[in-house]
């Protein structure tokens, strides 16, 4: 739905991206991730018409967006990560002035306004005046605006950036809606718990650098010289258990605390099938068995290095 | 403390002065100055036809008094209305306002960063005023009393832009304002100190110009320092939001009813329901919304002010001597040069400032449809405020006869008025796509308009010194300021005058100044090349802000 051909942007001496190529498929959601200044405004800005490259070449379905920039905005909502608001504008005001600006017919206006006011949870607010909203409610109706001509690819540059915790729960759960919508999402965040939860696949950009692209498990194995299994048993028996793991060949090493063993593991999702099998063969009474996962935090520092900020 | 101290002074002159900008600004203005001595130097003739005389040097003293009266009257508001509304716009003004600076060392701050810059320029020409000096029939005096009245111009002029600034929320609502009120001091001002009579001008200058600058700076100052100690105009969300309404129940003086004739003109009533379909949203929100986004206070000021100046200029200008409405036609021409650019120079540079450009640009609108819809809102508010002020032409045409048997002379003055009304606006408009802040489209705006307006009226009276010299004809001379509506309007042939015959009657003694001459032999009135002229150069404008904001949007990939 989205493909990034080695796109390139400089600016005088200064490269702000350096041939930057990734897809993202069909009703994914794709975490944008990097720190402050890798780049990330600046592809998500290409990718909404905003930006022209110095090169490379950027697709949104099927539209390309130096060529034909008016198609893919069609197919486009784009939320910028700092924007305003017009003032002396209501609510719905603001709504239908993007909805005719989008080409929608009055007939169709009325109807979609309601429904996206209600999605956003903005009903209450329609004839408030925009530049009086709070931040999350100028972050909803953004994105309200984002959502009037419905568009299949939304782009969305820190949707969540300055929002209070429960705002920021709101945005993640008005997200997770419009994925089971069947959107295609390009988020970019550097709060990594934010994208966490929903996010399908997720590019690491560092010094306009694309370090690594695909799932959050994809990249997990990838920079993994070892994966780690977590056993958890009922009873105490975590002697035996780390026993048997210790003789397996594609154990490395083994910890045992309290009623769980950890080990490090280097085999692939057979040996762990095969692993599981020897516990339970053995009587070994096992409650949960696991690969523990890196969080993104660990995904993100382990593949720039901690050489970010 | 106030100015060896002060850190506000310290900041704005640092990036004021420290830019190269200011140092070729002030290069180019010497130089200028020097060129306007050195082609009046009558050393330079060989003949010896043009003596040293006083008449060559009072005409440079006037040219660089006058000129440099212009200079304060129009850039002092140009660098300190924008002094407190830039930290407002900036979202500065709050961290300002509580840091322990007091209200009156931030205002001493503002308003001699402001100055400081325009006070050097009119120092800088004082060794080209003491060349002009050597020619002889200028006092020393003279000279001296000039640059105090300068200096106290500036001063006044400065403090009262500064107390504008601290009014209103936008740099655009502040200078317009600023303008109106400096504008009328500053001709009061020119016609008490340049009068006939030395002793009236020596006492005007000396003893009554200071007291009164003295009081305007107590009471501004302390009205400007009580509203940075107890601001009405910072808070957090919903502090934005004006209530029309509401602020209607406490204006004073005029109010603006959307819904009646002649302001639904320019401030069509707000929508109850959505917009029919094939509607410019971008004229919609910018007529209906836009409007009194910041509140009603700054055109209710600019209507009223402008109403009131009309008055005393009608009698004398339209009823008393007929024969001078073209002059009436100029100040209608002079508010339209003030308020034209308001509307328009911060039409594109507001969306970036705002950081709404982004949104706008993503969705199916074109840079054309953008462009134009901004070009007509702008052009529909100035030309609806400009043409408030014809009525009193209108009705000069029906009373006096002298007027009534011409009725062509009318149409082409409203002509004039409306190419005027498109040139501003378009000249706004380019110049908001050209810059990137509000402040900086203004002040372009200005300096176009004024190059374009005024400069060829200072040129053809510098050049009237050396006619005979160089050879220049009155037509030669006409074909200079045919950019120029106060050209255009002062070229209509009116009767003449005749003392005691305020009431002329039928008339048939008419004044026909004389025409543009082209070369090859052609001779056209002033009035009607500028009527062709003018649509060319708008259309010429328009386009240029159309491919500056194309430019911006794609090429430099700032547009958002």
């Amino acid at each position: 739905m989205i493909e990034v051909i080695n796109f390139t942007k400089r600016y005088g001496e200064f490269t702000a991206v350096d041939d930057l190529s990734f897809s993202i498929g069909e009703g994914e959601i794709f975490g944008f991730i990097g720190p402050n200044g890798a780049g990330k405004s600046t592809t998500i800005r290409f990718l909404a018409t905003l930006l022209r490259p110095t090169s490379g070449e950027g697709r949104i379905a099927g539209h390309s967006v130096t060529e034909d920039p008016m198609a893919v905005r069609r197919v486009i909502g784009f939320m910028p990560d700092d924007f305003g608001v017009y003032d002396g504008m209501k609510v719905w005001e603001f709504l239908d002035f993007f909805a005719v600006a989008y080409e929608i017919p009055k007939a169709m206006r009325r109807r979609i306004i309601g429904e996206v006011l209600e999605l956003l949870d903005l009903t209450h607010k329609r004839d408030d005046y925009v530049n009086g909203l709070s931040k999350g409610m100028k972050q909803r109706l953004c994105l309200a605006k984002t959502l009037v001509h419905d568009p299949p690819v939304l782009i969305l540059d820190e949707p969540a950036s300055g929002l209070d915790p429960r705002a920021r729960l709101e945005m993640k759960a008005l997200l997770n809606e419009l994925r089971r919508m069947g959107k295609t999402i390009l988020v970019s965040s550097h709060i990594l718990s934010e994208l966490a939860d929903f996010c399908t696949s997720i590019g690491v950009i560092e010094r306009g650098r694309l370090l690594a692209a695909g799932s959050i498990r994809d990249i997990q194995r990838k920079i993994r010289a070892h994966r780690v299994l977590k056993v958890e048993l009922t009873s105490g028996e975590t002697d035996r258990a780390a026993t048997i793991l210790r003789d397996d060949p594609a154990i490395d090493s083994v910890e045992a605390y309290g009623r769980s063993v950890t080990a490090e593991f280097h085999g692939d999702d057979e040996d762990m099938g095969r692993l599981l099998g020897r516990l339970m063969a053995a009587g070994v009474p096992v409650q949960s068995f696991a690969e523990e996962p890196l969080s993104l935090e660990e995904v993100f520092m382990m593949i720039t290095k901690g050489i970010v900020n | 403390m106030w100015m060896r101290e002060n850190p506000v002074l310290n900041r704005e002159l640092l990036t004021t002065l420290r830019s190269p900008r200011s140092f070729v600004l002030q290069f180019v203005y010497v130089a200028a100055l020097g060129a306007l001595v050195y082609f009046y130097w009558p050393a330079g003739v060989d003949d010896g036809s043009r003596m040293v005389g006083p008449g060559v040097a009072k005409r440079l003293y006037d040219i660089f008094f006058l000129g440099q009266f212009c200079l304060v009257a129009l850039l002092a508001p140009t660098f300190a209305a924008g002094s407190i509304t830039g930290e407002k716009e900036r979202k500065t003004y709050e961290m300002l306002l509580v840091s322990p600076l007091r209200p009156h060392t931030i205002l001493i701050g503002k308003l001699l960063s402001s100055l400081s810059y325009l006070v050097i320029l009119i120092l800088s020409s004082l060794p080209l005023m003491i060349l002009c000096y050597l020619l002889g029939g200028l006092l020393l005096s003279e000279i001296a009393r000039s640059y105090i009245v300068l200096v106290l111009a500036a001063g006044t002029f400065g403090l009262l832009s500064v107390a504008c600034s601290s009014g209103f929320g936008r740099t655009s609502s502040a200078l317009v304002v600023s303008y109106l009120v400096v504008l009328p001091l500053a001709a009061i001002c020119v016609a008490l100190t340049r009068a006939d009579d030395p002793s009236t001008r020596d006492f005007a200058s000396v003893a009554i110009l200071p007291p009164v600058c003295l009081m305007i700076w107590t009471v501004v100052g302390i009205v400007v320092n009580n509203r940075l100690l107890r601001p009405s105009d910072v808070g957090g969300q919903g502090g934005g939001v004006v209530d029309e309404e509401e602020e209607m129940k406490y204006a004073i003086g005029v109010v603006i009813d959307r819904d009646a004739f002649p302001d639904r003109l320019f401030a069509p009533a707000k929508r109850n329901d959505l917009m029919p379909d094939g509607t410019n949203p971008v004229l919609d929100k910018e007529l209906r919304s836009e409007i009194f986004s910041q509140g009603t206070l700054m055109l209710r000021v600019v209507i009223q002010v402008s109403m009131l100046l009309s008055i005393p200029l009608m009698a004398g200008l339209l009823f008393l001597r007929s024969d001078l409405a073209a002059y009436y036609v100029a100040y209608v021409l002079t508010f339209n040069l003030l308020v034209g650019p308001v509307f328009s120079a911060g039409s594109i540079t507001q969306e970036r400032e705002r950081q709404t450009l982004a949104l706008l640009l993503t969705t199916l609108l074109t840079p054309g449809r953008i462009v134009l819809a901004k070009l007509t809102a702008a052009m529909r508010v100035s030309t609806v405020l400009t043409f408030l002020l014809t009525e009193q032409i209108l009705l000069a045409y029906i009373m006096l006869p002298e007027l009534r048997g011409r009725p062509w002379t009318l149409i082409v003055f409203l002509l004039i008025i409306a190419a005027t009304c498109l040139t501003t606006s378009s000249v706004g408009l380019m110049c908001s796509a050209l810059s990137r802040r509000t402040s900086t489209a203004m002040v372009l705006s200005y300096l176009t308009l004024l190059i374009l307006f005024v400069l060829p009226l200072g040129v053809r009276w510098y050049l009237q010194g050396v006619s005979e010299e160089y050879d220049l004809s009155p037509g030669r001379l006409a074909l200079i300021t045919v950019t120029s509506p106060y050209a255009a309007a002062t070229s209509v042939p009116m009767h003449a005058y005749r003392p005691g015959d305020a009431w002329g009657g039928d008339r048939t003694d008419f004044v026909t100044p004389p025409p543009a001459a082209f070369p090859g032999g052609w001779s056209v009135p002033v009035w009607l090349v500028f009527l062709v002229a003018c649509p060319v150069l708008a259309a010429a404008f328009t386009g240029v802000a159309w491919i500056a904001f194309l430019w911006r949007w794609w090429k430099a990939g700032d547009g958002a």
